[in-house]
């Protein structure tokens, strides 16, 4: 693993859209930088630009200006197959709907990314069981969504997720569908991945019973970035946590 | 399982406009096919049921289908037993005549052409079909007998030991047989002396075409072979089942037939990729988000449309499962009501074969709707 403990790193991200025949610029040349092993919490109102800076920093929406460096490489020089390859060796996503095939078991919905990532089948297999215990769903891995309940499905979500081991998660609204139980889950579990995986956790909420488990809470308006801080909680954990990112699936 | 074939099985309902315009497609076709062998397959009944191993026919004669038997010069019927393996030869014939029934009770009176099938009723004889009854073998030996399929009897206007006008000679009716349905032409069947007594046996040192029946029934293709290469251009000898195949390909190639088919062939083809291309897209849209989702997590593009093509194809092979469900209820209807049907190898791998064209087509015309699993949409 690499020295340095930034995992993704960007410098003057810039993006309009345009409406009618006016343009609305939706990130004004953000800095932004995520670490390895942080829960990084990104926060704002509505319109304020997160997702777009998400999108942009995850290498699904190509900025107008500025670069991403994520694992060492220039995200938007990269052409589209191997920015694919990108996202499929170093990202996972977990959005705020579910997003799982309704015809496939749990267990097939993990299997299917390991299988594109080019594992074997014996292999995708024990990986896809061990990422679905490590969300408590090993009592449920033959159950197709619709016998799953909203909680289970995102952990689901979270499963595929994390199963290939990515170093650059990207979570959206990840607990807006849920209930508080079910949000304290699912908030454990992308906190486990940051401490026990070593992977940057770049979480878009509006969700403030996350930001307990955050290690740093950035809040953006307008399309700038407001204020970065680093909670306390981090400033007790972070030395621990921090230790081997390397220590992925083991 | 793939996820193609997953989602298939687990969303058929969605699928099912498909697979049903497909199997329809499919049935359309196969119908007409089975329709068609099936005349063939009733005209040559007594042909395909006999004990012949090898038939002869006149050497330039392609099948019997439109042309009849044909004749061959009579002594060719000894020399054929110069062959040492050839045990039995009879000469055999479709003849045709005008069939007059005798009504009762001031009915009009049934008139119509019928084709007039030969048999040996000495016992095991070559031109004796196999599945005569003892009783139908018994009762054609009596002279100017003549056995009907029971699904013929309404149309020829008779029942069991009426008697009825065959060329304006009485014949009566003593035997009943079934599996003999012909809805091409009537077709009745009498033994070789009540032919001759009829006066329809071919004279002037003709025959009809020869069946041979051989010591070891195993060895018609060599036998077959042997027969032609010393034939100088005099007959041509087929076995019984290449006959058979002729048969039926000689129908297949009649004008009308093969438009009919080709008109079916091109409807189907267009209505199945207009209907299966529209289900695929709305299936696809449907799941829209978590194709979308994959492609977040890195899946190239070229594997979703995999994906997409994939499932065409299974769609293509569930539609050739339905085509062959609703073939086989038809032919079961058709077997019902007496009419023949048969479904050659050839056509069913054709039928096959376009579904899963007509799917997979169907498949690259709906790929594009892909374009729309943008994972940026997923973010809000």
């Amino acid at each position: 693993m690499s020295n340095t403990k930034t995992a993704i790193a960007a410098h003057g991200l810039y993006k309009r859209f345009k409406t009618g025949r006016t343009h609305i610029e939706v990130l004004k040349r953000v800095d932004f930088d995520a670490l390895h092993g942080d829960v990084t919490m990104v926060m704002g109102p509505s319109g304020s630009g997160k997702s777009t800076l998400v999108a942009a920093l995850s290498g699904l929406l190509k900025p107008d200006d500025g670069h991403v460096t994520g694992m060492g490489q220039d995200l938007w020089a990269l052409k589209s197959s191997k920015l694919d390859r990108f996202r499929l060796d170093h990202c996972g996503f977990i959005f705020q709907g579910f997003n799982l095939f309704a015809a496939l078991t749990a267990l097939q919905q993990v299997e299917i990314i390991l299988k594109y990532k080019g594992l074997p089948k014996r292999q995708a297999r024990e990986k896809a069981v061990q990422a679905l215990t490590e969300v408590g769903l090993e009592s449920k891995l033959g159950q197709r969504p619709s016998e799953l309940s909203g909680g289970e499905k995102q952990r689901v979500a979270i499963a595929r997720a994390l199963a290939k081991d990515p170093q650059l998660i990207f979570a959206d609204e990840p607990t807006s569908a849920l209930d508080g139980e079910n949000g304290q889950v699912v908030i454990k579990l992308l906190h486990r991945a940051a401490k026990q995986h070593g992977a940057a956790v770049i979480c878009v909420t509006h969700d403030p019973r996350l930001e307990t488990y955050a290690d740093r809470v950035i809040h953006l308006e307008d399309g700038r970035i407001l204020d970065d801080r680093r909670t306390e909680h981090a400033a007790n954990v972070s030395g621990a946590a921090h230790f081997q990112p390397a220590l992925i699936g083991a | 399982m793939s996820l193609a074939l997953a989602t298939l099985l687990y969303e058929w309902r969605r699928y099912s406009a498909a697979m049903v315009a497909l199997a329809v497609a499919g049935l359309l076709i196969l119908a007409q096919v089975g329709m068609f062998t099936g005349i063939v397959k009733g005209v040559t009944a007594t042909l395909d049921r006999s004990r012949a191993d090898i038939i002869v026919m006149p050497p330039k004669m392609e099948s019997l289908i439109n042309s009849g038997g044909g004749s061959l010069p009579a002594r060719l019927q000894p020399q054929m037993y110069m062959h040492p393996e050839v045990a039995e030869v009879a000469a055999w014939d479709i003849e045709g005549g005008r069939w007059v029934n005798h009504p009762k009770d001031g009915k009009k009176a049934v008139t119509t052409y019928v084709d007039v099938n030969l048999v040996d009723t000495r016992p095991g004889a070559v031109t004796l079909p196999t599945d005569f009854t003892e009783e139908t073998r018994r009762a054609l030996m009596e002279p100017y007998a003549v056995a009907i399929d029971e699904s013929q009897l309404k149309r020829l206007g008779v029942k069991l030991g009426d008697d009825a006008s065959l060329n304006g000679k009485t014949v009566r009716v003593r035997a009943i047989l079934t599996g003999y349905p012909n809805i091409n032409n009537a077709s009745i069947t009498v033994s070789r002396d009540t032919l001759r007594l009829l006066g329809m046996v071919q004279k002037n040192g003709k025959t009809g075409p020869l069946m041979l029946r051989l010591r070891d029934p195993a060895r018609a293709e060599v036998v077959r072979e042997q027969l032609n290469k010393s034939s100088k251009n005099a007959y041509r000898a087929w076995t019984r089942a290449e006959l058979a195949e002729a048969n039926q390909g000689a129908l297949m190639k009649e004008q009308i037939i093969g438009l009919f088919i080709t008109a079916t062939v091109i409807i189907g083809a267009f209505i199945g990729v207009a209907i299966t291309s529209m289900t695929l897209r709305g299936a696809i849209l449907s799941s829209i988000k978590e194709f979308a989702s994959l492609r977040a997590l890195g899946v190239p593009m070229n594997a979703l449309r995999g994906i997409v093509l994939e499932l065409s194809l299974w769609v293509g092979v569930a539609g050739f499962i339905v085509t062959a469900i609703l073939t086989l209820g038809v032919y079961l209807l058709a077997l019902k009501g007496g009419v023949p049907m048969g479904f050659p190898v050839f056509w069913d791998i054709f039928v096959a074969v376009l579904l899963l064209v007509i799917a997979g087509l169907s498949g690259l015309f709906s790929i594009g709707i892909l374009k729309k699993s943008q994972p940026a949409d997923l973010l809000r």
